[in-house]
């Protein structure tokens, strides 16, 4: 039993202090630096308390990055949802080609977000440009990434492209576990579609529309990669969102500590959506 | 009990302390051949090319050293990062910018105030090195300079019977009558939001001038109650533009001047070689941007486009400095600016090129003025100001906001 346990920690142990080290040790080293002055480079620093905290709540570019990121990661979230759910729905019925088209859905997953985001920028200033222009509408012949108050819907349409893919596998490993004999059942009763789906089906997949909403949402909240391969957080601070902030003001603006005390708020704010979020969601499945 | 739990975590230590040895066998000396290495670490892509060529002859040259370049893209950020993990390159060419400046201030490079290797280089850009970093300390040797100006289509204006504009108001008529024939007069990518400098440096520098910057931080002046001129300025230039020119990219504005899709294109020489990638057989020129009325006021913007500094950590500074030496020699700096369609901060060595010819008279007459936005804290993202100003065109919300913005960075310091 012993020789067992030991075996065990073997194999826990390595992981744990790898996880310590690369993960744990810098996260505090960050809440760390957040009460101090740092650049992120100098030779020395002083504390300064909690003036970093203080000052991120009087600065209007991490309040507007806020307020970006919110609107993006709820209107993502929504939208991936909704779509990913039809789309499951209609590859999960008795169609041609089906795993074909279930491929087909599934490929944007595996494309790197740099590559999909350049390949995007591309289109959104080149080709929807031209079209634009022939169809002779002036809103439309320009790059709507060059729009301070449009660009954000361009971002949102490149995440939600490629975001529904895994939401899609999800919701269909989902439909895969409602029985059969549930829907031959209501159709004895004469069911319809509709009501099939608001009563059999979506009930039946609470669990799997909690998980993900709680990933699409998360990974709204962390936005990075489509932003930088679409407008760098342009056109002036318009599309930068808390993650690029962060990232832009920590290591090329020299403001280290700064944003490392953003980070530390923003840490927080995601761990309590997430709790209310699960707290919610699960509640919801329990009462189905 | 205790047993139980301390063999496990001796052999976690060790597996760590494995993975920590193999990290640092990546960075020993590479003594087993005998060779001194050098790093040299550098930010310009367009560049790298031409300094492998010079590495190359210097490692021939010297076959106790081996010199191997690192030039990652974002270059500034990768070294802040390595300068945080204490990790500093042997030799670093970069920029003369806000962030050679704060590590300059962190004590990070040599200094070499009183070393031969500056002795042959132009005193103008010297001296801008020292106004930038505000330090005693020359911590770095000026290499190759640039230019930002006006760069223009000769056919485009022999077609309509143009001459080089000396004033603003020149300057604005020559636009007018390429608008009036029907093109474009300028080709902006403010999508890229760095685009905007290259119309905020000449203006900001000959109108206001560098002095301000230090008035600014010691609080005696407001850009609300300096800058409305410039401003005017940086809006007026939009007239003449061409269609979304929010939505198009500095790659893309390289092509479509390459293609003649307009009669000028406010950029600084660096982008000359990637014009005629894109097309070989364009005719063009620059000239200096006329930002005022007063032709004899009119510098040109030229600042250090790489400096070349050696980390005072540094293990091997006499190889380092042995190998900045050979690249400030005249025929190899003539070979880098001649690829590179840059200009020399090594006396005596000229640009020749056709091009450029425009420019020679300011640069031999001193007639020169550095870029603006280097004296402007990072941090700041000043860049990201210009793009929304011009976006929505709203004066005083925008002098409101640099006034704000600065105190904001200063506040945090």
């Amino acid at each position: 039993m012993a020789k067992r346990r030991i075996a065990f920690y073997l194999m826990t142990i390595p992981a744990l202090l790898l996880f310590f080290t690369f993960h744990t040790f810098p996260a505090l080293q960050g809440i760390f630096y957040a009460f101090t002055n740092w650049d992120g480079f100098g030779e020395s620093y002083d504390f300064v308390g909690f003036k970093n905290f203080v000052n991120l709540f009087k600065d209007e570019n991490v309040i507007n990055s806020y307020i970006f990121t919110f609107k993006y990661a709820i209107v993502v979230t929504i939208l991936i949802n909704v779509i990913s759910l039809l789309i499951a729905l209609g590859l999960n019925a008795k169609i041609k080609f089906k795993n074909f088209f279930r491929g087909v859905y599934f490929l944007p997953n595996i494309l790197s977000v740099l590559i999909v985001g350049f390949i995007f920028n591309y289109l959104f200033s080149n080709v929807l440009t031209t079209w634009g222009a022939k169809m002779g509408s002036e809103f439309l012949s320009q790059n709507i990434l060059g729009n301070a108050d449009w660009a954000w819907i361009g971002i949102v349409i490149v995440a939600v492209w490629q975001g529904i893919a895994f939401n899609t596998i999800l919701y269909l490993a989902g439909l895969q576990t409602i029985p059969k004999d549930l829907y031959e059942a209501s159709n004895l009763d004469g069911a319809g579609k509709f009501r099939e789906f608001i009563s059999i089906t979506f009930p039946l997949l609470a669990s799997f529309f909690t998980i993900n909403m709680v990933l699409a949402m998360k990974s709204g909240l962390m936005v990075f990669d489509q932003i930088v391969a679409l407008t760098g957080g342009g056109p002036g601070r318009s599309t930068q969102s808390i993650a690029l902030l962060i990232y832009t003001g920590g290591f090329q603006g020299g403001e280290f500590a700064y944003q490392s005390a953003n980070a530390v708020i923003y840490f927080i704010v995601i761990i309590v959506i997430s709790v209310l979020q699960l707290k919610f969601l699960q509640k919801r499945e329990m009462d189905m | 009990m205790m047993k139980k739990v301390i063999k496990p975590m001796l052999a976690g230590v060790l597996a760590i302390s494995l993975l920590s040895a193999c990290g640092n066998n990546g960075n020993s000396e590479g003594a087993s051949s005998g060779k001194v290495e050098v790093e040299f670490f550098q930010g310009k892509a367009e560049a790298k090319a031409t300094f492998d060529k010079l590495i190359t002859k210097f490692n021939e040259a010297n076959p106790e050293i081996k010199v191997t370049q690192v030039n990652p893209p974002d270059a500034e950020t990768v070294l802040k990062t390595r300068v945080a993990k204490k990790d500093i390159p042997d030799v670093v060419g970069m920029g003369a910018t806000d962030t050679f400046s704060t590590l300059s201030k962190s004590g990070l490079f040599e200094d070499f105030t009183n070393d031969p290797l500056i002795k042959d280089i132009q005193p103008a850009y010297l001296e801008m090195l020292t106004n930038m970093t505000g330090l005693t300390e020359m911590n770095g040797v000026p290499f190759s300079t640039n230019a930002n100006g006006v760069i223009y289509n000769k056919a485009i204006f022999k077609e309509l019977n143009l001459t080089i504009p000396k004033t603003w108001d020149e300057f604005m008529a020559v636009a007018q009558k390429v608008k009036d024939s029907g093109q474009n007069a300028f080709y902006l990518t403010l999508k890229d939001a760095w685009t905007t400098l290259s119309i905020f440096n000449p203006l900001e520098s000959n109108i206001v001038g560098l002095d301000f910057f230090a008035q600014r931080a010691a609080g005696t002046v407001t850009f609300k109650d300096t800058y409305r001129e410039v401003a005017e300025k940086q809006l007026k230039v939009l007239d003449f533009a061409q269609k979304d020119v929010f939505g198009k990219n500095y790659n893309d504005g390289n092509t479509a001047f390459a293609k003649g899709e307009s009669a000028m294109y406010l950029q600084g020489v660096w982008a000359i070689p990637e014009i005629q990638k894109a097309n070989p057989a364009i005719e063009l020129g620059v000239f200096p941007f006329p930002s005022t009325n007063d032709a004899t006021k009119n510098k040109l913007v030229s600042g250090v486009d790489t400096l070349l500094t050696v980390a005072k950590s540094s293990k091997h500074k006499e190889e380092a400095k042995k190998f900045v030496a050979f690249l400030l020699q005249p025929d190899n700096i003539k070979q880098y600016i001649s690829e590179q369609k840059a200009f020399s901060a090594v006396t005596g060595v000229t640009q020749d090129d056709a091009s450029v010819a425009d420019l020679k008279e300011s640069f031999e007459s001193g007639n020169l003025v550095d870029f603006a936005d280097h004296y402007i804290p990072a941090g700041m993202k000043v860049e990201t100001i210009f793009q929304e100003f011009l976006q929505k065109k709203d004066i005083d919300a925008y002098l409101t906001k640099f006034d704000t913005e600065w105190d904001k960075i200063s506040n945090r310091k």
